[in-house]
């Protein structure tokens, strides 16, 4: 699992993988100045009864996040749940503020109804785990259900995500788009995404600059390219009232993870190759994006609906932000 | 060509479909390609397919009407209920793990009957499940099946020496089906020359190093230009063109979404018809390649590659030459379809 998330390999090539002696130790360079440390603990019954015992402070001392991987079918869920309930004990001693993940892995070996398994396993592990907040995810290195389990476990590490979210808002609203995603760069894992718009139209609401024109937004400049100056007419009949909070675009809930799962696929067909990706843009039937470098270590992803804009307009406001988004994140990974 | 004689059973709709025979051994992984080419079944799922029990007709339409026969393993000629020379191909699938003995002398017993019918036929042989073995041994046992199968053809008579037999190794695990099946494809195209010269001259004067034309949605390339086709770059851009069918549904928004085609208020000039592109940059420096995507009718996409260099600079010249590269499709399209119902 962790060399498909950090080391861009392919589901296919995870079976020549060995197992993990002991714990792997493993410093992932994300977001810049955050660097992760990654500490991968082989599962056999030995190396656990030494974490347990002799090696109990070290690993369970300064734990960030505890990201513990159960088998959906496993042959022997009883000493399954009894490490882990060892394991839960041991960080509530020694880091009692981590936040814990459990994956429900290898989610594509399950026949039936994969829903009401995941259900049934979140009961029994929300039981065991006692009065430890825990949030269970199903996962499969087959399909993006890693890559929502993932994001979300990131996003709690990021200090600052909801300013970065805040400026993303904005970005979004002076490129008229409907989305502004930010990734991170080797994982492509989401740190943060813009807020949607509040829009009672399914376009943002025009503003009467021609485009080439520019706004100062967020002490950077960004060029705003509109081309309507005003509604049209015939829009405003088949406006839904805001009724759930203005969503009109009912965008597929699974988006973020299935992009990131793309993109890494996307990035892999090209190094077969020995080419790099670097930006893709798209002018597809059912909307304009263009996913491009953002900072040093990040990638931006821009959804627009409006037919209007062109993906040239977007590729300079990513070009006129980038500067102010390095300063946003250096500040974020810095305090 | 063979595909003239039909006539006594003709399907429902008026148009004349070249057909494709899909034959091979129980469980050799005729349904498997047939469901992974045209269905965007994923590979891994192929494995849960339930045997063929009859005869299925799937039609397709790309470049031309294509019908693919997906026979049961135990079609003989008498049970496949038409004659061999209305199929302007016949493509058997020979699992590569499994025992050939069997498989070649009932491969043999149809290519035979089907060649004395119409000599012009071609012949198509998939030595499939490639992705079982390493890549010597695959090799060795290709070589081993290619060489096998022409000496039992010399044993029944030096007649077929020059039998036209084409070998393709294929798995579904990667893209040698895509690229065996395209191959297959270009010998049923009759206007596959035309194609091949307008992308040759597009590539000269919008200085692509390569042009394919794809089919959208299967990903087999239709034609492309006369460099060669290098694998590598075959399975980017089969990857490319994958990753942005999967990307359109993904931000679909039922609002918005609908109104991009038909959106322009009533005072603005009427614009013109809408055909999706996009591009995909590798290496962050100009000295790299970009990967150019333009839909050129609905079911065909024109891929380019070309220095980034050159795509910024002159992308108004390379998408002045995507509008005569597409206007000139269209019109091979129409005089196809023309003459496949009868208009002309």
């Amino acid at each position: 699992m962790r060399s498909l998330i950090f080391s861009n390999n392919p589901a296919s090539l995870t079976s020549r993988l060995g197992a993990t002696i002991d714990v792997e130790q493993n410093h992932v360079r994300f977001l810049g100045d955050l660097i992760l440390n990654l500490w991968d603990c082989g599962g056999q019954d030995s190396f656990m009864d030494s974490y347990l015992s002799t090696q109990r402070s070290t690993i369970f001392q300064h734990v960030g996040v505890l990201i513990y991987v159960f088998e959906v079918e496993s042959r022997d869920m009883s000493k399954d749940l009894s490490y882990y309930r060892d394991c839960i004990d041991s960080l509530r001693k020694f880091s009692p503020t981590a936040n814990v993940f459990l994956l429900v892995h290898k989610m594509d070996l399950v026949a039936g109804d994969k829903g009401a398994q995941l259900e049934k396993k979140r009961r029994e592990l929300q039981h065991e785990s006692g009065e430890v907040g825990v949030t269970v995810f199903g996962t499969s290195i087959y399909d993006e259900s890693l890559y929502k389990a993932w994001s979300r476990i990131v996003h709690t590490i990021i200090p600052n995500a909801t300013i970065l979210s805040k400026h993303l808002t904005t970005f979004a609203e002076a490129c008229s788009a409907t989305e502004v995603i930010l990734f991170e760069r080797t994982t492509f894992l989401v740190i943060a995404t813009s807020n949607p718009v509040q829009a009672e139209s399914p376009f943002p609401p025009p503003r009467a600059i021609t485009s080439g024109s520019s706004t100062p937004t967020a002490s950077t400049a960004l060029a705003t390219s509109n081309g309507i100056s005003s509604p049209p007419s015939s829009l405003s009949g088949t406006v839904i009232p805001g009724a759930e909070g203005g969503d009109a675009h009912k965008l597929n809930a699974t988006r973020y993870e299935r992009t990131s799962e793309l993109v890494k696929a996307l990035k892999h067909s090209c190094s077969r190759v020995r080419e790099e990706f670097y930006a893709l843009e798209m002018e597809l039937p059912e909307f304009t994006a263009v996913l491009d470098e953002m900072t040093k270590n990040t990638y931006v992803l821009i959804i627009v609906h409006d037919p209007t804009i062109e993906t040239a307009a977007l590729k300079i406001n990513i070009r006129l932000a980038r500067q102010k988004f390095e300063e946003l994140q250096s500040d974020s990974v810095g305090s | 060509m063979a595909s003239s004689s039909n006539g006594t059973k003709s399907p429902p709709t008026q148009v004349q479909r070249t057909k494709v025979l899909l034959l091979g051994q129980r469980r050799s992984g005729k349904t498997s390609i047939q469901q992974v080419l045209f269905n965007d079944v994923p590979p891994k799922q192929t494995f849960y397919l339930e045997p063929t029990a009859r005869i299925v007709k799937h039609v397709y339409d790309t470049v031309i009407p294509l019908e693919i026969w997906d026979c049961p393993g135990t079609t003989t000629i008498d049970t496949l209920g038409a004659p061999l020379a209305e199929f302007s191909s016949i493509i058997f699938v020979i699992d590569i793990q499994d025992s050939y003995q069997q498989p070649v002398a009932r491969m043999l017993d149809f290519f035979i009957a089907a060649y004395q019918e119409s000599p012009d036929i071609s012949l198509e042989v998939f030595v499939h499940k490639a992705e079982a073995f390493t890549e010597d041994y695959k090799l060795e046992n290709f070589r081993h099946i290619q060489q096998r199968v022409i000496d039992e053809l010399l044993d029944i008579s030096s007649d077929y020496e020059q039998m036209p037999l084409n070998f393709y190794l294929t798995s579904v695990y990667d893209h040698s089906t895509h690229e065996a099946f395209s191959r297959v494809l270009h010998k049923l195209i009759d206007s596959l020359p035309y194609l091949e010269d307008m992308l040759n001259v597009f590539c000269a004067n919008s200085q692509a190093s390569k042009a394919f034309l794809f089919d959208v949605k299967s990903r087999l390339y239709v034609a492309t230009d006369a460099s060669p086709v290098d694998a590598g770059t075959h399975n980017l851009c089969c990857d490319y063109l994958k990753t942005l069918n999967a990307f359109g549904p993904l931000y679909k928004s039922s609002s918005a979404s609908p109104l991009r085609l038909t959106a322009s208020s009533p005072s603005s000039p009427p614009k013109p018809t809408f055909y999706p592109s996009a591009a995909v940059t590798l290496a962050p420096s100009t000295q790299g390649t970009t990967l150019t995507y333009h839909l050129i009718t609905p079911q065909l996409a024109l891929l380019t590659l070309m220095q980034t260099a050159v795509f910024e600079d002159r992308r108004g010249l390379l998408e002045y030459n995507v509008v005569f590269f597409r206007e000139g499709v269209q019109e091979i399209s129409q005089v196809e379809t023309d003459a496949r119902t009868g208009t002309s």
